[in-house]
């Protein structure tokens, strides 16, 4: 689940720098739950533009199509640095302390290169549809109302370059617990076994209730 | 034309790396970065092998496998269809903080307490009507577990058994539209997302009956079970509809954007219609006191939720990218399908194997991870997509397949939410109650697991009863 793990701070360099993109993370979090409302608005006036004033949006599905790179993309640092990307944590759960460490160390190492080379792949992906020369800097278009697509399309790169950032955070603060084999490591997101998890998706749904009685 | 050679290699290639994701998987690895992982490595393999592994050629096998993969999240997740995931998400949000759970809660009280075992009865519709605006189970546990359980408590329930029914109630969300696990199974075996949310509607009504009749059926065989609830007047039962009218509205609204009763065009695509229901949800929020925090934090909390779906999603595709030059799903359908046994008995093994990964992992990760190779498998059981219902296996023909299997899985992998080890609604019922153990709450759930074994045995002996709609949309 989407849950939120628990993250220590301190005022280390470390600390710091990630509670400093955690801020550039939690606004592009909030760009995507904004675009998510968007699609409620262009729907709303979509279909009563349709049947009240026989005007629909024109371009409705292309502008459909241009914020979902927004909502899919632009959170997906600030969900990595909660520990929100669902796993299986049966086996990983068993370990502590140093083997623990190394292991996560390994496989956000993995996930780096891996980023990198997406990023790289997406970048190449926009560059196809980016061209200073052409009117709207633009080769291709939406269907139909030619939007230009290149801005969507550079959405992924962008996103997963922060995704980047966030991942070197978190070798280095795991290269750093496993040499010192600290037991609560600061700026990474700690296993958390199901009950801790349920408490806490308990607690976001709680309190509107009983105040308004 | 490839030959025989090299399709076997591909082939080998494919089971390799399908290997190595679940053993990244089974290590801890976030879901989706695995499956990406496996995707892009699974490429670059496949292009290396092309070059016969000659070392001067491997950066360029690399290349070509990060454009490939590069190009799947932004041409796979630009899509109409796909819009509806964060809607959903997001009704479910909005509809807690409308104060539709104690709405429903009060109504269904009113018109069902009477029943033995009334209040659970009650808990239970109240639960399945919540379903109807929200998609997701766990958040449905939580509520109900803050407002039903301690009135049960009250008049003499058992607590385990409370806690059960609450838990149990939060998984009908699953199959009552709007859910968004069925969109996602929509998408990734791409058939149509209206045939499903409509396909959903009969079955998780038939899984809040059997829950109710199971309920009731308990309170007159056991004694000192809950008492039925009484003193509700007409005038009491009838003040309490309004309240829940906008549940009433919202499904409406959905049902007619997808497929309209009255014979004429349906109103518009499922994705307005999705996106309405949430509007009206809405507005129905800022009546009862919403504001910008609270608007916030649902945007935020949706947000993250998509965020993560999404990653799955396009991680998953790049995986399925590579499979499509490994052939691998295809070898598999036809092992599958040329297996020396009836293949009634293969599709039940397959959902029992999804009842067991269930057990271990998250329904969606599970489900996205898994269908790029068994839904083709499941389409050739029955004679391939293409089929009529006349030449197939299971007497449907393969779009109806496609929505019969993908509910049965569905509900397969919900069923998993209340069983051990790490059904997540009872651990949120059990986080909510301080004084309710999560073992207490396994075994108070555990009779509807069997009623839930029940539903899916009578999904599979009347595929009507998941069919009946859809067949209404495509005539």
């Amino acid at each position: 689940m989407a849950g939120a793990s628990t993250i220590i701070t301190d005022d280390s360099l470390l600390s710091r720098l990630d509670q400093k993109l955690f801020r550039i993370e939690g606004w592009l979090a909030l760009v995507s739950g904004l675009a998510v409302f968007s699609l409620i608005i262009l729907a709303v006036v979509s279909v009563s533009g349709r049947n009240f004033w026989n005007q629909p949006i024109p371009g409705y599905v292309d502008w459909i199509e241009q914020a979902m790179p927004l909502i899919a993309f632009m959170g997906i640092a600030y969900v990595q640095r909660q520990g929100g990307h669902i796993r299986m944590d049966l086996i990983i759960g068993l370990f502590k302390g140093r083997a623990l460490w190394v292991l996560e160390l390994f496989s956000v190492m993995i996930i780096l290169v891996l980023m990198i080379l997406l990023t790289w792949g997406s970048f190449e992906h926009f560059l196809r549809s980016f061209d200073f020369a052409a009117p709207l800097w633009s080769r291709d278009s939406s269907m139909d109302i030619a939007i230009p697509l290149w801005p969507a399309k550079l959405i992924a790169p962008v996103a997963f370059s922060v995704l980047c950032l966030r991942l070197v955070l978190q070798i280095w603060a795991y290269t750093r617990a496993a040499l010192h084999n600290v037991e609560h490591p600061i700026a990474v997101p700690l296993i958390e076994d199901a009950a801790e998890m349920a408490s806490k998706e308990a607690a976001s749904v709680s309190g509107f209730d009983e105040t308004r009685g | 034309m490839r030959h025989g050679a090299d399709l076997m290699t591909s082939i080998e290639i494919g089971i390799a790396v399908s290997v190595l994701m679940l053993v990244v998987v089974l290590l801890g690895m976030r879901v989706a970065f695995a499956a990406a992982l496996a995707g892009v490595v699974g490429l670059v393999w496949i292009f290396w092998s092309k070059k016969g592994y000659d070392p001067s050629q491997f950066f360029w096998a690399l290349g070509i496998a990060a454009k490939t993969a590069g190009q799947v999240p932004h041409s796979k997740v630009a899509s109409q269809a796909l819009s509806l995931i964060p809607t959903f998400i997001l009704i479910g949000y909005l509809a807690y903080y409308a104060g539709l759970t104690k709405a429903l809660f009060q109504a269904a009280k009113s018109w069902l307490g009477w029943l033995p075992g009334g209040l659970a009865v009650a808990t239970i519709f109240a639960t399945a009507g919540f379903a109807a605006v929200s998609g997701a189970s766990v958040a449905t546990s939580a509520v109900f577990a803050r407002i039903a359980i301690p009135e049960m408590l009250a008049v003499g329930y058992d607590k385990k058994f409370a806690a059960g029914v609450v838990a149990a109630g939060g998984t009908l969300a699953s199959l009552i539209p709007p859910s968004a696990i069925l969109v996602i199974y929509a998408i990734i075996v791409e058939q149509d997302v209206g045939l499903l949310l409509l396909a959903g509607f009969l079955p998780g009504a038939v899984s809040a009956l059997i829950y109710g009749g199971l309920v009731v059926a308990m309170a007159l065989t056991f004694k000192n079970f809950g008492p039925p609830v009484g003193g509700f007047s007409w005038w009491d039962r009838i003040k309490s509809v309004p309240s829940v009218l906008p549940v009433v509205a919202v499904v409406l609204v959905i049902i007619c954007f997808v497929y309209n009763p009255f014979g004429e065009e349906a109103w518009g695509t499922p994705t307005e219609g999705g996106a309405i229901g949430v509007f009206i949800v809405f507005c129905m929020a800022l009546i009862s006191g919403m504001r910008w925090p609270e608007l916030k934090s649902a945007l935020l909390e949706s947000a993250k939720l998509s965020v993560m779906i999404f990653t799955i999603i396009w991680g998953v595709l790049i995986y399925v990218r590579f499979l499509g030059f490994a052939d691998l799903p295809n070898a598999f359908a036809d092992w599958i399908s040329n297996l020396d046994q009836s293949p009634m008995l293969t599709l039940i093994l397959i959902l029992l194997a999804y009842a067991v990964l269930g057990m271990f992992m998250d329904a969606i990760g599970m489900l996205l991870l898994t269908l790029p190779v068994v839904y083709p498998a499941v389409m050739a059981l029955n004679g391939g997509e293409a089929v009529t219902a006349a030449d197939s296996t299971f007497g449907m023909n393969g779009t109806m397949c496609a929505v019969w299997f993908g509910i049965l899985a569905v509900k397969m992998a919900e069923l998993c939410l209340i069983t051990p080890p790490i059904g997540l609604n009872c651990f949120v019922v059990a986080g909510v109650r301080d004084d309710i153990s999560v073992q207490d709450v396994f075994k108070g759930s555990s009779p509807f697991f069997v009623a839930d074994a029940a539903t899916i045995a009578v999904l599979i002996a009347f595929p009507g009863i998941v069919l009946f709609l859809p067949r209404l949309l495509t005539g």
